[in-house]
């Protein structure tokens, strides 16, 4: 299949080498040339622009930073829309507002495009190893025509529903991960600062009723204080904007995840913010009188 | 001095009728002209667009809803800009987002128009009764133009700093007082709770430290469950949001706001938006009946 892959950063650039290496025909554009690099090594065509890569294949895919990011690839000057043909499906896994995906979904059909958002889950480690949770909004028949490309790069694919059905269930997926990282970093330092080994604490729980991911697998990089990104502070807490920015649109409370959205700001504020978001820790820790460092 | 004005609801209508009263030669704008029909009876000159009320006065003051209101008045077609001639003034006293504000006074700056941006604190009555607190960012000499207009529509003008430094006061104004709000609002449950009389409370603490407007005039419509706006809960859950937003650009933590964020977006569900804001007390009951 001819796919078309717009944005290699830190995610998007292991999406592109496992849709190569699942025998796919890829075609690259990004906005800093050196990052399309190593795609290019690995046999990927190089692009002048987005509207060039939608040239090249009937089916493209954006992994960009934010909304205005996906506006300007697909619906810009030299966006996807510009020209692509009639029936081209264009896949956004970027993480942005289910109301943005709305938006830009509605913009596109009116330009022939069809549109799915499918927002993933997994991280960087999950996007090397195609294992990504992948969750989609948009239409049934464009979704069979994509399904064999989100298996190259995820082992669990679902579609929710239609346009922004997917950035609502990511959005869901960020509450839970943000309140859990806080959580699990809560837990652990109250098990510290009790004198008990936070390491047995952790041990313990996994295997009763609190087991979680989270606790398995953030809760080791905690103990083990490796604070590299994985996924990075700044990161979640701009999906925790999203998510609140919806809750307000809605008038909808979430006490919990309005808490932990502060706590993201925080780390942001206090120069945490391109450690991974386990760095929560070292906030409760200096929060609490600690060094945390 | 020859004003214009624009936004002639529950705060504007009241503040254009105090410049008038004072002498001013006042002229309105309004996109329904009905909605300027009384004003005009009672002697401003209405005139068809943005511009051209801009075109015949020193000073231009709106107070209008949202952030997009206020850009689409001063940059959309027959917008103020195309009206303004140079050293003229437009004083806004929406609340809107300081970062607006600070666009809008470079835009003008390239023009020679001044900016102020000025918005109040008091409410329906602090706009009756002329004594609003009116927090302004800006130019000194632009402030000093305009004084007198201030001084006829509140008891309390401060030049907090440049463009955009009275929408930050203003942010600030609102965080604290709707979080007083919620914090008597649970006061006033917990007495309830016990079984205390609810009016003794608020009589008791308004003599002591714990005394606030908040207290003295929300606590009372909670005592009276008068949840009749005074100040629609729409606008401060609106204001949230900017606040919010600000906090997440700068990488601020606020914790308390943002559970009073909470709270406000449970109003909102709960269909009190056009309510006062005293219904916090409502969201708070429905989950301690």
């Amino acid at each position: 299949m001819e796919v078309g892959f717009i944005g290699l950063g830190l995610m998007g650039r292991p999406m592109a080498l496992n849709l190569i290496k699942a025998g796919h025909t890829v075609h690259v554009w990004a906005r800093r040339r050196e990052s399309m690099q190593p795609l290019l090594e690995a046999g990927a065509g190089d692009c002048s622009s987005p509207a060039d890569v939608a040239r090249k294949a009937a089916i493209t895919i954006s992994m960009v930073a934010d909304a205005p990011d996906v506006e300007q690839v697909t619906l810009g000057e030299q966006g996807v829309a510009a020209a692509a043909a009639q029936g081209h499906v264009h896949v956004d896994m970027s993480t942005i507002a289910p109301a943005a995906a709305q938006s830009i979904a509605v913009r596109l059909a009116g330009r022939g495009v069809s549109m799915l958002d499918a927002p993933v889950s997994g991280g960087e480690v999950g996007a090397i190893a195609g294992s990504l949770t992948i969750m989609v909004g948009g239409e049934q028949a464009a979704f069979d025509r994509v399904l064999p490309a989100f298996q190259a790069m995820g082992k669990s694919v679902t579609r929710i529903g239609d346009a922004g059905a997917g950035q609502v269930a990511k959005a869901c997926n960020q509450i839970l991960t943000g309140v859990g990282v806080a959580a699990v970093a809560e837990a652990l330092n109250f098990a510290t600062r009790s004198g008990v080994d936070a390491g047995k604490v952790r041990e313990a729980l996994l295997g009763g009723f609190a087991y979680s991911r989270i606790l398995e697998n953030h809760g080791q990089r905690m103990l083990d204080r490796n604070f590299r990104p994985g996924f990075k502070a700044w990161m979640h807490q701009k999906d925790m904007r999203i998510v609140m920015e919806e809750a307000h649109r809605l008038g909808l409370a979430l006490p919990s995840a309005a808490a932990t959205a502060q706590m993201f700001n925080a780390m942001v504020g206090s120069g945490l913010g391109e450690d991974d978001s386990i760095a929560m820790l070292k906030l409760l820790e200096r929060m609490s009188g600690g060094e945390g460092e | 001095m020859r004003v214009g004005f624009i936004g002639l609801g529950v705060m504007g209508a009241p503040m254009a009728r105090h410049l008038l009263a004072a002498g001013h030669e006042v002229a309105v704008w309004a996109r329904r002209p009905a909605a300027a029909a009384a004003l005009v009876e009672a002697g401003a000159m209405p005139c068809a667009t943005p511009a051209a009320l801009a075109a015949r006065s020193e000073v231009v003051i709106s107070i209008v809803t949202a952030s997009a209101d206020v850009e689409a008045l001063v940059l959309g077609a027959d917008g103020l800009a195309a009206g303004f001639a140079s050293g003229c003034i437009h004083v806004d006293m929406s609340t809107i987002a300081p970062e607006t504000a600070r666009q809008l006074a470079a835009h003008y700056l390239q023009r020679g128009v001044g900016w102020l941006d000025a918005p109040v604190s008091g409410g329906e009555q602090g706009a009756r009764d002329a004594t609003l607190a009116i927090m302004v960012g800006g130019e000194a000499a632009d402030l000093a133009r305009v004084q007198p207009l201030f001084d006829v529509l509140g008891k309390r003008t401060v030049h907090v700093g440049p463009a955009g430094a009275g929408q930050v006061a203003k942010a600030c104004n609102q965080m604290v007082l709707v979080a007083a709000i919620q914090a008597v609002a649970e006061a006033m449950r917990l007495a309830a709770a016990h079984g205390v009389d609810l009016a003794a409370v608020r009589h008791a603490l308004m003599g002591g430290s714990a005394a606030s407007k908040a207290l003295d005039i929300m606590g009372q419509r909670m005592v009276e469950r008068d949840f009749s706006a005074g100040i629609q809960a729409r606008l401060h859950h609106k204001d949230f949001a900017i606040l919010m937003h600000e906090a997440c650009v700068r990488g601020l933590p606020l914790p308390i706001a943002a559970q009073v964020w909470q709270q406000l977006n449970a109003l909102m569900a709960c269909g009190w938006g056009q309510d006062d804001t005293a219904s916090l007390l409502r969201v708070l009951e429905r989950t301690s009946p």
